[in-house]
């Protein structure tokens, strides 16, 4: 056991840190075109435009060391903005489970990111139980492509989507987890119809989506008819790694102290408070202890052992951490962030904190709730010898 | 970076599991609990035989020349086992103390006995009036001729009946609560002026208090520099705390297993206990602390391995001094942090255990109540869980990965 770097880790380092300066975002710049541009140019490094990805996909293959290093280095930076659909989500069930054929019409375009990716997943009568779903999928009678009826619910992005990787039902099974398919949907068509909802931060994220009648033609299907629940299941667990969001924690964390610091309080500082010193170094600590949980589990990845038990608490803890953070911001901000009004008006820091606060409501909901999680963990983990 | 444990660590690991699987049933440390010191004699000669009181010491004073993380494999099956030798007063606490400042001839005449079982020593440094501050030291020895002369009072000393001396921190210039101004002697327990009122303690060990009424010791039992004892008391605190730490764990591991073993056998409203949604919850709560108490005891005990290695390099640029010292701050912070979390995820998941253990957990007869009892004792050792959240939060934050 050693925690020290060696010299290729120090040098990979220091690679990183040049690749973010050289590539940062300049003001002026069309933010497109950046996006593009960064995105070519991680790509030309060898893969580090898809970390995770493995290297038979054209990842980099980096050591637990060099993914930690990348965390760090890219969430003290501004990066182009990067939805997890495409890359983080369905890109690990295209490579286990997808044909030859169709791995290789998705995937170039989910690396270029040049098509963008919704979920479609939750639906008015299966939020955390989500193996109630009823969006129906029939295959045609011909067997060329199913017609897809339901509604799909809380879908992120939706309304920015070129495509929808969808769970239908195509049959009723002794199990409620049979039956479910798993389908590639292109959004723009007819017989979609997406309706915003606003949440409590006041924006546009989420969406209500009606399927009618929606052909969708064999080819899209993934894997087996009736296997979907199979497949979903490993995405969310890709879901729930992604989520903890580690390193951008502890930069919110450091800003916050900064912040705390400087922000006056009676005759000193907000950090002179010992309440509120106190509540912040709690957080750390436990940011701390997170940090080496996911490092745990990406050297046994490394190294090409099983992942160990505790990577099941990674999105639980890693979101309850995010909401601490927050929730000490929001407390830093004071009445200030309290003034409301239409949206884009302001882009003061305090109000930030509590538009913040509030969309990070959602963080122990989406992506199995951590009382979901909590079931999980037990029946998977805690209840079986070690 | 790498998290495995070395071949020769493994073997470390397996040989302690069998140790304490052989000796340490519920049965038998009952009747080692019986045995006036505390302890069974018989297993302090086998643990010497066993190189086990060795490993942290340097190879030139007769030692295995192991580190921090070495002492974590055996300490987290001592956890385990809840083990009542005296390796943390003699080997970690006493033992460290020479190992750190002793000269030459002192290590020469202590330490191969130390190191073979045959004789033990005790840390007397905390007072009743300092509570969990190092360095508020009232006891005092003034200088007379040759020797020094201590007058003072010792609190909570381990295993201060079964040691041949003590190492004992006193005072020999500046105010009560100053850093400098602290010696350490090594002072043989038979010294006139030396009384012991010694107890058992709540989770069945051994302490005493000390009275030190005018006791003589030459000069040359002198542990480092006079009035520069206080940075060898952080030293051997920071190992002991991350040794604590590293039992507190070897526990918990136990402590949640018995828990889940328990709630699956025990049927109550015509279920095993396991079924009911509301205690699956709270073990999963008790796992998670768990998990992540080991992480931070993975992070702290690496960055005190490392720290230890850069300081020992020798190195006289000014660049690599001061990556040294960032390097100790990183990891005095780290001891902090850990002693923080031990203590709430051990109390947390201690207390969980014996509430769903119900009427069994209140009693003798089970494990957890003991793991309970070593708990609050580790906890309270050397600072509790507040005390250091708030070392923690009041030291300037180092550019640390979370800071």
């Amino acid at each position: 056991m050693d925690i020290e770097l060696s010299p290729a880790d120090l040098q990979f380092q220091q690679e990183v840190r040049a690749f973010l300066t050289e590539h940062a975002y300049q003001p002026g710049m069309d933010e497109g075109q950046w996006r593009r541009r960064w995105f070519a140019a991680a790509a030309a490094k060898g893969g580090w435009d898809v970390p995770r990805w493995p290297r038979d996909f054209g990842g980099p293959g980096w050591t637990a060391a060099q993914h930690h290093l990348w965390d760090l280095e890219t969430a003290a930076h501004t990066l182009p903005s990067d939805s997890p659909f495409g890359v983080t989500m369905l890109a690990p069930i295209l490579m286990a489970y997808a044909t030859p054929e169709q791995q290789q019409r998705f995937l170039p375009a989910i690396r270029a990111r040049t098509v963008q990716w919704c979920q479609g997943y939750s639906e008015p009568g299966a939020g955390s139980d989500l193996a109630a779903l009823k969006t129906r999928a029939v295959l045609s009678a011909a067997g060329t492509h199913y017609v897809v009826n339901g509604t799909k619910l809380w879908t992120s992005a939706a309304h920015l989507a070129d495509w929808m990787f969808c769970l239908t039902r195509t049959s009723e099974g002794a199990r409620r987890q049979q039956g479910i398919t798993f389908l590639l949907i292109p959004m723009r068509q007819p017989g979609i119809e997406i309706k915003p909802i606003i949440t409590l931060g006041g924006r546009h994220h989420v969406n209500m989506v009606h399927l009618t009648d929606v052909k969708v033609p064999i080819e899209n299907r993934i894997g087996k008819e009736g296997e979907g629940w199979t497949y979903a299941k490993g995405l969310l667990q890709h879901e729930r790694v992604g989520i903890a969001n580690i390193a951008r924690s502890a930069v919110a964390l450091a800003e916050l102290k900064r912040a705390a610091r400087q922000l006056p309080c009676g005759s000193g500082c907000l950090l002179d408070d010992p309440s509120y010193r106190l509540r912040l170094a709690a957080v750390e600590v436990d940011l701390m202890a997170l940090e080496f949980t996911e490092l745990r589990s990406l050297a046994a990845i490394s190294a090409g052992l099983p992942v160990g038990p505790e990577s099941s608490i990674l999105k639980l803890k890693g979101t309850e951490i995010q909401q601490r953070i927050q929730k000490l911001a929001l407390e830093a901000a004071g009445l200030r962030g309290a003034e409301w009004g239409a949206m884009g008006v302001t882009t003061d820091a305090a109000r930030e904190a509590f538009e913040s606060y509030l969309i990070g409501r959602a963080s122990t909901i989406f992506g199995g709730a951590s009382e979901v999680q909590r079931d999980v963990i037990w029946k998977n983990v805690v209840r079986l010898p070690q | 970076m790498n998290f495995e444990l070395s071949d020769e660590q493994a073997l470390l690991r397996d040989s302690v599991a069998r140790f304490v699987s052989q000796h340490y049933s519920l049965e038998q440390r009952r009747k080692v609990l019986l045995l006036e010191p505390g302890y069974s004699p018989e297993h302090w000669r086998a643990m010497a035989e066993l190189g086990w009181l060795a490993v942290p010491f340097a190879v030139e004073d007769g030692g295995l020349g192991g580190s921090p993380l070495d002492i974590m494999v055996i300490m987290e099956q001592f956890g385990a086992g809840l083990v009542l030798e005296p390796f943390l007063a003699s080997i970690l606490l006493g033992g460290a103390a020479l190992r750190h400042g002793a000269h030459a001839a002192m290590k020469r005449e202590w330490l191969p006995q130390v190191i073979d079982g045959s004789k033990q020593l005790a840390f007397a440094h905390g007072e009743p009036q300092a509570r969990f501050d190092l360095q508020h030291v009232a006891t005092h020895a003034r200088c007379e001729g040759d020797d020094f002369v201590l007058e003072g009072t010792k609190s909570f000393v381990l295993n201060a009946a079964s040691a041949a001396a003590f190492v004992v921190s006193a005072r020999t210039r500046g105010g009560v609560a100053e850093r400098d101004g602290v010696t350490l002697f090594l002072m043989e327990r038979a010294r006139p002026g030396v009384t012991l009122r010694s107890y058992p303690t709540v989770d069945g060990g051994r302490a005493a208090d000390l009275t030190l009424q005018s006791v003589r010791v030459p000069r040359t039992s002198v542990i480092g520099a006079v009035h520069e004892g206080t940075s060898i008391v952080t030293a051997v605190v920071n190992d002991a705390i991350l040794a604590l730490a590293a039992e507190a764990v070897g526990a918990m591991h136990a402590l949640y297993r018995d828990t889940v073993q328990y709630t699956q056998q025990r049927s109550q409203f015509g279920h095993p206990l396991a079924d009911f949604q509301v205690l699956q919850h709270r073990m999963v709560d008790m796992f998670s602390e768990y998990q992540l108490a080991r992480s931070l005891l993975y992070r702290a005990t690496m960055e005190a391995a490392q720290a230890a290695l850069d300081s020992n390099g020798g190195t006289q640029l000014d660049s690599a001094l001061k990556a040294q010292l960032e390097g100790a701050l990183k990891a005095q912070r780290a001891v902090h942090a850990l002693k923080y979390l031990v203590g709430r995820a051990g109390m947390f998941i201690a207390e969980s255990a014996v509430q769903l253990h119900g009427g069994m957990g209140m009693t003798e007869d089970l494990r957890v109540g003991h793991y309970l009892k070593r708990m609050l004792v580790i906890d309270l050792l050397f600072g509790n869980a507040e005390h250091h959240l708030q070392q923690f939060a009041g030291q300037p934050s180092q550019s640390g990965l979370a800071g």
